[in-house]
């Protein structure tokens, strides 16, 4: 099996930087807490050029580096970074395995699709740099080749052809074996990998045992290590605890950043784009606020959804800071991308999404909708409220020019005689009527209008198994001074309402 | 074998070349104006139509055709596969009607303010993004309160809104209707008058238009918005007279529930939904107004 890895150098430190752009060329490190104290685990290339190195103490680093600035490395969120690329480049791999904190194997089996495997690695870098990483690609045939390669080598794609493993691993430093045979063999005065491979099996397996033995197979181009690829989780979250509880809108939008990067490199490596979304904020000490998302068009895009959440959090006011923050894609569909003509840009859609989000934010989600029909007889039941999802439009000089394909529904025939205004509840009508029921005059807008004409009856009833029955005679009125008015007799009272207006 | 598929690849890569030609070669179409499909009302309009970019208001009592006027303008808006915005006030448009009138109801978004004020802060909105062709601003105050007698103004744009609307549309090159009463107008670049002329017609007139066209108006039968109203035989009409008394006033179902009446009717006789198509009112009410 072919396998790919990608090496990214200080991926800690890359991923400070997207998520905080302030600190590109700035010193800065990553600290962890090691035995109460605390240490150096990732240093920017500016602070490693100020001799800052992993491993040295805070103090340490500080007294090289007055102007350092520190973060705490969090194991948990750097995992689960890096598996969000992950799920980013499956659409040029169909699995990945993590090689925490900073790189990963992907199956190259796929590299027939890219013009071979050396397309493979470009793509899958160029993936990579989309996301703001920058990193180095190696495939082999055995893991161990592919990730001594990608870390120690020099060289930004390297194919490793079938059967070339032991030549290609051999100008590589000791430093690429692992564990402690490392510091066995440098003992012996070795320190490449090819002289590790050019010793006599049966003297190192010997002498080193089993685990030398391994590492001896390893330096020689072997390595029988099973790719297990990740498994997928179903739901499509990101959370995270902010350092300190944020009392103003600035710091959330860095953890919104963040958040929303995952979430989208996740959804654009399955093909998925979201169409509804929650954010939920944690407040300290107690408490949460959820604030539901639903998008017009689907969008996998993290640009979007960072304007669209600014506009739903900006102006949110709650009572207690807030601790933390996840997402949740609650609903998904397929991302068929969108079809641009030369001259078109997708800010169409997102001006569409941006005011919607607005109107939402303002609102309430129930002001905004989209009806469609249904098969009521009773008028004012006749149509339900739906989310706005407009169908995309297809502009651009083809869609202008070709023939329209969009099927017509046909409208049922009853519908043409509805009025263009109709009341919710209808309204009953302050009607003057003869003894034998005959309508003469109303009460309408202020005035008393006579009937100047009328036509009808059209009787519409049912829902006799229900237990609010009706049966109506609707009739189009038309009163004096007005345009023709939708009027019904109800059968349970005889009175008259009017229900619409033909305006 | 391999010269035969060379020389179809190389004919289908040639017709490709030609249909990219003819592409190229054939003028692109550009919106302008949203026509409602009404002869004698589009050529009341300089344009011919609507102008996208600008505020048009259309001012009438209830029941005199703006709200059809409105929807003819977004079907044509549909038809070119843009979307549209109804910003409804009232809470009273019924999109049935406006799925018969050509509207795509999949591409209507229908804007249901809780207050009146936020009537034209929507619709700026709404005009400004550019997303929408047409936004529709119903600012009547809604038939419930006139059917009880009360009266039925509508809400009333300060100086300033108006000219936010105005800037919106020109702005995001959407065409902003808005739908006003006599008793509260709106600020609108251009102004159609509508009036309901009884059973006969309306008329639709132009009162304020910086593009010509000021005073020119046009009579039209009800048919015209609403064809299915279309003029039929003198029967069809209905007078105060004939209207059904008695036992014919009481339906199906809440008489006798016998087997003899079922028929073929359905479970006890009872015929849901619509029974026959509604007769018109003809084109005999042109003559006049029916006696009393």
């Amino acid at each position: 099996m072919r396998l790919g890895y990608l090496h990214f150098s200080r991926f800690p430190a890359q991923r400070k930087v997207i998520e905080v752009p302030a600190l590109a060329g700035k010193p800065f490190v990553l600290e962890e807490e090691v035995r109460s104290a605390r240490r150096v685990a990732f240093a920017s290339t500016s602070a490693l050029k100020a001799g800052v190195r992993p491993g040295m103490t805070l103090t340490a680093a500080t007294a090289l580096e007055p102007s350092l600035q520190h973060f705490p490395y969090k194991t948990e969120d750097e995992l689960r970074a890096l598996a969000s690329l992950g799920e980013a480049l499956m659409c040029v791999a169909p699995g990945f395995q993590l090689s925490a904190p900073e790189g990963m194997w992907f199956d190259a089996s796929a590299a027939h699709l890219f013009g071979g495997e050396e397309g493979l690695c470009l793509r899958a870098l160029e993936v990579c740099s989309g996301h703001g990483y920058r990193g180095r690609a190696v495939v082999a045939s055995e893991p161990f080749t592919a990730s001594a390669l990608a870390r120690h080598g020099t060289r930004p794609v390297l194919v490793v052809p079938e059967g070339g493993s032991a030549r290609a691993l051999a100008p590589l430093p000791l430093v690429a074996l692992e564990g402690r045979e490392r510091e066995a063999f440098a003992a012996l005065g070795l320190g490449t990998l090819g002289e590790v491979a050019a010793l006599p099996a049966g003297a190192v397996a010997a002498r080193g045992g089993a685990a030398g033995l391994r590492a001896h197979t390893l330096c020689s181009g072997g390595d029988d290590t099973p790719f297990v690829a990740a498994v997928l989780e179903e739901v499509l979250e990101e959370r995270m605890t902010l350092d300190w509880p944020a009392e103003s809108f600035e710091p959330l939008q860095f953890a919104l950043k963040t958040l929303l990067d995952r979430l989208c490199a996740r959804l654009a490596g399955r093909r998925r784009a979201a169409v509804r979304l929650k954010f939920l904020l944690r407040l300290d000490p107690s408490g949460q606020v959820e604030l539901p998302l639903t998008l017009a068009r689907p969008t996998a895009r993290a640009k979007l959804l960072l304007d669209l959440a600014r506009h739903q959090l900006s102006d949110l006011r709650v009572e207690n800071p807030v601790a933390g923050i996840s997402v949740r894609v609650e609903e998904h569909n397929e991302d068929r991308g969108q079809q641009l003509a030369l001259g078109d840009t997708p800010e169409g859609d997102a001006a569409l999404e941006v005011v919607l989000s607005r109107l939402v934010t303002t609102l309430g989600e129930e002001s905004l909708f989209s009806a469609s029909l249904e098969a009521v007889h009773r008028p004012e039941q006749a149509y339900a409220a739906q989310a706005f999802r407009p169908p995309a439009s297809t502009r651009g000089m083809a869609g202008e020019l070709l023939p329209d394909e969009e099927v017509e529904v046909p409208v049922e025939e009853a519908l043409k005689e509805r009025p263009s205004r109709l009341l919710e509840q209808p309204a009953t009508l302050d009607a003057e009527v003869t003894e034998t029921g005959e309508l003469l005059a109303a009460w309408l807008l202020g005035k008393r209008r006579r009937v100047m004409a009328m036509a009808g009856p059209e009787r519409l009833g049912g829902e006799w198994w229900a237990k609010e029955p009706y049966s109506r005679d609707y009739y189009r009125v038309h009163f004096e001074g007005m345009g023709p008015a939708w009027v019904f007799r109800d059968a349970r009272d005889g009175r008259f309402y009017l229900q619409g207006l033909f305006d | 074998m391999s010269a035969m598929a060379d020389q179809r690849s190389g004919a289908v890569v040639e017709q490709l070349r030609e249909r990219i030609r003819q592409l190229q070669a054939a003028p692109r179409s550009y919106l302008a104006t949203l026509r409602t499909g009404v002869e004698e009302v589009d050529a009341l309009l300089p344009s011919g139509g609507f102008p996208l970019g600008q505020a048009v208001e259309l001012c009438g009592e209830a029941a005199s055709g703006r709200t059809s006027l409105a929807l003819r303008a977004v079907a044509a808006a549909h038809r070119e596969h843009r979307l549209c915005a109804w910003v409804d006030g009232p809470k009273e448009l019924y999109p049935p009607a406006a799925a018969a009138m050509g509207v795509d109801l999949s591409r209507l978004l229908i804007i249901r303010p809780k207050e009146p004020s936020q009537l034209a802060w929507t619709a700026v909105q709404l005009a400004r993004s550019g997303a929408f062709a047409c936004v529709v601003l119903d600012l009547n105050q809604g038939l419930a309160a006139g059917a009880s007698g009360g009266r039925s103004s509508g809400v009333r744009l300060s100086l300033a809104e108006g000219k936010k609307l105005a800037d919106a549309a020109f702005r995001g090159g959407s065409l902003l209707l808005l739908l006003s009463s006599p008793s509260a107008p709106a600020d609108g670049v251009t102004r159609m008058r509508t009036e309901s002329l009884g059973p006969e017609g309306l008329s639709v007139e132009v009162v304020r238009s910086r593009q010509g066209g000021l005073g020119t108006r046009a009579e039209l039968p009800w048919s015209s918005l609403y064809p299915a109203l279309g003029p039929e035989g003198e029967e069809s009409v209905l007078l105060a007279g004939e209207l059904p008394t008695g036992k014919e006033l009481v339906p199906d179902f809440y008489r006798g529930r016998s087997w003899e009446q079922r028929n073929g009717c359905g479970i006890l006789g009872q015929r849901p939904g619509r029974d026959a198509g509604m007769p018109s009112m003809g084109s005999v009410l042109k003559t006049g107004t029916a006696p009393r």
